[in-house]
């Protein structure tokens, strides 16, 4: 489908208003909202993953890619919603407590979201209690934490803690990923999953889900 | 051999008597002189003492006045905050730069308006007379890319390279134009290098070739006034993949202090073979190592980092990033030992 490839050529370059624009003539041609997202965003942001850990895009142009595909989503949710196309799963994400940055956290979430995959974002400075509380609320099975900092790295640890103590442990996968962190750390306090990038943690993120 | 004379040694790529080691503690040592965070990033006196406390407890090579990346984004008016346990950042919901239609209100600024710019000059100036030329001063400064980042956030600055290009120019451009006044004021307090982060040029940020169009000239300026004025110049840049060649060939550094492997080697011994005769390498011992895992571990790293870089001099022991602002020193002190035993030179 041609207008789909536009579309998914707009939004791996960014062109969050020709995205917009062929997303609108796609729906008034009669292609439908789950065929724009299927054949247009999701293998666009793919795309975009791929070349991202392949260091042939960066931060700036997954960003502006990422407003492209927000844009077009924007037009396309109540349509989806309406259409009862259901998320592949749900996760809690955010920065955690002490920590206010926020890029790596927004790319997270990206690539997540085109895996199809619905994330409730807490933001940043975000508490161990309330990856609890929020996963609890919407029945997550993914929950993902960031830290830039070798100074709240620390406090996914509590997160850990805090899901043991709720007896929540078992029902969620704890995702771990931020400048400082690695794979040792990430066994050493319990979690699950270490990514080092947004775009491998998009991957790890939809294998839990289809092989849960 | 005194401090001065071994960090001298290395840099001119000779072997000293051991590695010099320098495990880049900065806002851990307010706890050494019992002040708030908030008190050793505002106070000169109080910060001063604190890194010179730091490097004689410690048996340091030298010191490097690393505060926080919100120095010089306070001279255009950029409102700081102070938490009590963590370095000092920009209020990212009160950003000096809105929208993009605020690029253009950034223009050069006098330095001596910032009260912080000039506290960071008072304790360049303390340090040295403290250090008396035995111990190597290295001041820091934050290039203008990633100053221009703390006055809008980077998020919105990344993607406003692509949408008014021109405009982030113009303002890096200015705020570059005060830096180079800055600079020369640092250096005119008698530091021995001049230590300029360029966060950006690493691909985990953003391509070179868009590094070198926005930053590269701009502190290709900076580095010249200090090679123009025989002030050495030393790069930190702790991201992933970080460009060595292009900021090598723009700011001609005798040294780089860094984290992770360069963007253009497959590992350190690569590092080691490439540019271990061109620069003196920096590092790379992981700071969160300082606060996770075992001693062990964290002496594994050091003796790695020893065994890799130490032949032919050119390398000095270090964190690749500053030393957790909330642990203890007992793995500074390790890494110390482990420079003055493993890392001794036979000769």
């Amino acid at each position: 489908m041609s207008k789909c490839n536009d579309i998914s050529l707009a939004v791996q370059k960014g062109k969050k208003n020709d995205a917009v624009t062929f997303v609108q003539e796609a729906l008034s041609e009669g292609i439908k909202a789950e065929q724009i997202l299927t054949e247009g965003l999701l293998p666009a942001m793919d795309i975009v993953g791929q070349k991202f850990t392949a260091n042939e895009i960066y931060v700036p142009e997954m960003l502006i890619a990422a407003r492209a595909m927000n844009a077009a989503m924007e037009i396309l949710k109540p349509m989806l919603v309406d259409a009862g196309v259901k998320p592949i799963g749900r996760a809690v994400i955010g920065t955690v407590k002490g920590d206010l940055h926020d890029i790596g956290k927004n790319l997270v979430r990206l690539m997540l979201e085109g895996k199809g995959i619905e994330v409730f974002d807490l933001g940043v400075d975000v508490s161990a209690e309330q990856f609890a509380d929020a996963a609890a609320e919407h029945d997550a099975t993914i929950v993902a934490c960031s830290a830039l900092l070798t100074t709240t790295m620390t406090e996914m640890k509590r997160v850990v803690e805090v899901f043991v103590e709720r007896g929540l442990r078992d029902k969620v996968k704890i995702m771990v990923g931020g400048a400082p962190i690695t794979e040792a750390f990430c066994k050493e306090i319990g979690a699950d999953y270490y990514t080092a990038d947004a775009a491998s943690a998009g991957d790890v993120a939809r294998n839990i889900l289809v092989s849960a | 051999m005194t401090k001065m004379e071994r960090v001298v040694e290395s840099l001119f790529h000779r072997e000293p008597d051991r590695v010099p080691v320098y495990p880049i503690l900065a806002g851990v040592t307010r706890n050494l002189v019992g002040a708030s965070y908030e008190k050793w990033a505002t106070d000169a006196e109080t910060c001063a003492n604190a890194l010179y406390k730091a490097a004689k407890d410690f048996d340091l090579d030298c010191i490097v006045t690393l505060i926080d990346l919100s120095i010089e984004c306070d001279a255009w008016g950029q409102e700081i905050v102070y938490p009590a346990d963590q370095a000092a950042h920009p209020n990212y919901d009160n950003c000096v730069i809105k929208n993009t239609d605020d690029y253009a209100k950034i223009k050069k600024v006098d330095y001596r308006t910032s009260k912080r710019m000039m506290m960071h000059i008072d304790v360049c100036k303390r340090l040295v007379e403290m250090a008396n030329g035995e111990l190597p001063v290295v001041t820091f400064v934050f290039g203008p890319l990633g100053v221009l980042s703390m006055l809008r956030n980077q998020a919105d600055m990344y993607m406003d390279i692509y949408d008014v290009p021109g405009e982030v120019k113009n303002a890096a451009r200015e705020i570059n134009e005060t830096l180079k006044e800055y600079t020369n004021a640092l250096i005119d307090t008698g530091v021995n290098a001049v230590m300029l982060d360029t966060l950006f040029a690493s691909a985990s940020i953003m391509s070179p070739s868009m590094w070198m169009e926005f930053e590269g000239g701009l502190v290709r300026e900076l580095a010249d006034i200090c090679h123009d004025r025989g002030t050495l110049v030393m790069i930190h840049n702790c991201g992933e993949k970080i460009y060595f060649k292009e900021q090598i060939e723009t700011m001609r550094p005798c040294a780089i202090s860094f984290l992770h492997v360069p963007a253009d080697c497959k590992d350190f011994a690569e590092c080691k073979e490439k540019y271990g005769d061109k620069i003196t390498l920096i590092g790379c011992v992981t700071p969160a190592l300082a606060e996770i895992g075992t001693d062990e571990e964290w002496d594994e790293q050091c003796k790695f980092f020893i065994d890799t870089f130490k032949k032919g001099g050119g390398f000095m022991l270090a964190t690749g990033c500053e030393y957790p602002s909330g642990t203890d020193l007992t793995r500074a002190k390790r890494m110390v030992e482990l420079a003055k035993t493993y890392g001794k030179y036979e000769k």
